[in-house]
């Protein structure tokens, strides 16, 4: 079944409409125009070739529409809010390479929004073919100030003022204005060149010029494709330079703990087995953390979705992984995933929505949204069965010392009842048959893989 | 009037020329003056009105 993509309506010349397997884009004659020229060069061929551009195809143009293209369609996206520092510092400087190459040719990109890039095979792949046109001479780039407000800022944010930009970015998906940026930087960071010039006067020059006729006095005065290519040579080796500085996450120190490596082996098997039985196309690795798991999945033939909110550790992973493996980290606090949000609250789905597996694991995970989240035990077997697949799931006593820990402050009162293994086994037991269980090592925690 | 479906910022189309290097430099004085010659020839136009004067958002216009 053909519809339109709701994310998909912001540019005129293209559109893009999803089949089962693949993707159409909807071409009007300027688009249609612009796709020949990008045909024809070198850099589109070698990009598609390297995997850095999605796969292409032209197609028959359905009634009324000047032409079209299709491509194949993703099993999965994510959205830049979900993307760790080095996630989006890559897709930047993805975006600036494509930027390059396509002036080189006489192309341009006309936007510059990280919505056009996806993880595929751990690196980020361009899938917005639309958004290159023919450069016209004199003209600007248009798609500076969005290069500013939805790469450059979030990145500032993050490597200058050790700020997270996902919130951000999730809340206002247009990104910081130049305006904002400039108050959130420490003292020390406005005195750099870069600051002054792309955040400082781009603020003063937007509040000068707002509403004003620029782009025909900029041709008349001799602007050229140079001046472009000088700002984004400069842009990318900033980019690269950004590091973002972290003391480390809360969960960057997990897989040294105790029972991590003592368990990791039994899990694996269990997982194995239930891989085998499966067979799942998709798994989505519930608070995956250094992706041991996710691997695991992989390495069956599996995609696996890495889902964690802990940057540090989702970022480590993103950056051990080997360019092909069909892994996607996504950075989402499971108590608040992605909601669906966006133009109508269609235009971006929820993490959910997009996220479609055929088997879940959820180890080392419940315990936390039961003790630190206080989620009752109750609600999270039920959001668990909510998925509709087989889940493979570790259950941790009351007694175990994980637990402890996360109790430490809390007075019995405080938690929630349901607490203990019998109570698990009921709950489970309303949604789920037990497939497989078995006890891990130290007593407290047990594994289950559970079927709808 | 080539058709942009973004916003692009006059303030930051301007910029690039700046940003573009030296030779950028002369480029952005020269489509800046010639803003100015526009701008000087609608005031001194009798239809003038208060509205449209450069409107300078007080909330931006404070930092930078």
């Amino acid at each position: 079944m053909n519809r339109a993509d709701p994310g998909s309506f912001r540019d005129p010349a293209s559109h893009v409409v999803l089949g089962d397997t693949t993707v159409t884009r909807i071409l009007d004659e300027r688009g249609l125009a612009d796709w020949r020229a990008l045909q024809q060069t070198e850099f589109f061929r070698r990009a598609t070739a390297d995997g850095r551009l999605i796969e292409t195809s032209e197609v028959e143009a359905p009634e009324g529409a000047a032409g079209a293209l299709e491509h194949p369609r993703l099993r999965f996206i994510t959205y830049p809010y979900e993307w760790t520092f080095s996630m989006l510092r890559d897709a930047a400087v993805l975006q600036l390479d494509l930027m390059l190459e396509a002036l080189a040719e006489g192309m341009i990109l006309k936007d510059a929004t990280p919505y056009n890039v996806q993880f595929v095979g751990g690196r980020p792949q361009f899938i917005d073919i639309g958004s290159f046109e023919q450069y016209r001479k004199g003209e600007p780039w248009i798609g500076y100030r969005q290069f500013c407000r939805q790469y450059l800022h979030p990145l500032l944010m993050e490597a200058w003022c050790g700020v997270p930009f996902q919130p951000w970015l999730r809340g206002d998906p247009e990104g910081p204005t130049s305006a904002q940026m400039w108050r959130l930087l420490p003292a020390r960071r406005k005195a750099s060149p870069a600051a002054i010039l792309h955040i400082g006067l781009q603020a003063r020059a937007e509040a000068r010029l707002a509403g004003r006729e620029v782009r025909r006095s900029l041709a008349e005065a001799g602007f050229t494709a140079d001046l472009i290519r000088a700002n984004v040579e400069k842009l990318r080796a900033l980019v690269e330079s950004l590091e973002w500085e972290t003391a480390g996450g809360a969960w960057s120190t997990y897989h040294g703990c105790d029972h991590v490596a003592r368990d990791r082996n039994l899990k694996t098997e269990f997982l194995i087995e239930a891989l085998e039985e499966v067979s799942p196309a998709t798994v989505l690795d519930l608070g995956a953390n250094d992706g041991h798991f996710s691997q695991v999945a992989v390495s069956r033939g599996a995609d696996a979705i890495a889902v964690d909110g802990d940057e540090v550790v989702l970022d480590r992973l993103y950056r051990s992984l080997t360019p092909g493996v069909s892994m996607t980290p996504v950075l989402t606090d499971l108590q608040n995933p992605s909601p669906s949000q966006g133009w109508a609250g269609v235009e971006r789905p929820s993490l959910f929505e997009r996220a479609r597996p055929d088997l879940v694991i959820a180890y080392g995970l419940i315990h936390h949204l039961i003790y630190t989240a206080s989620i009752p035990p109750a609600n999270v077997v039920e959001w668990l069965a909510g998925f509709g697949v087989p889940v493979v799931v570790e259950f941790v006593a009351p007694e175990d010392p994980m637990v402890a820990q996360l109790t430490a402050n809390k007075r019995p009162e405080e938690l929630h009842a349901d607490r203990d293994r019998e109570a698990f086994e009921r709950l489970v037991r309303r949604h789920f048959e037990v497939v497989r269980e078995a006890d891990l090592p130290g007593g407290t925690r047990r594994l289950y893989h559970l079927a709808r | 009037m080539i058709f942009a479906y973004l916003d692009p910022g006059s303030g930051s189309l301007i910029l690039q020329a700046v940003l573009g290097g030296v030779a950028g430099l002369g480029v952005a004085a020269k489509a800046m003056r010639s803003r100015w010659r526009s701008r000087k020839a609608e005031e001194s136009a009798p239809e003038q009105t208060s509205e449209q004067a450069d409107p300078v958002p007080a909330e931006d216009a404070q930092e930078g």
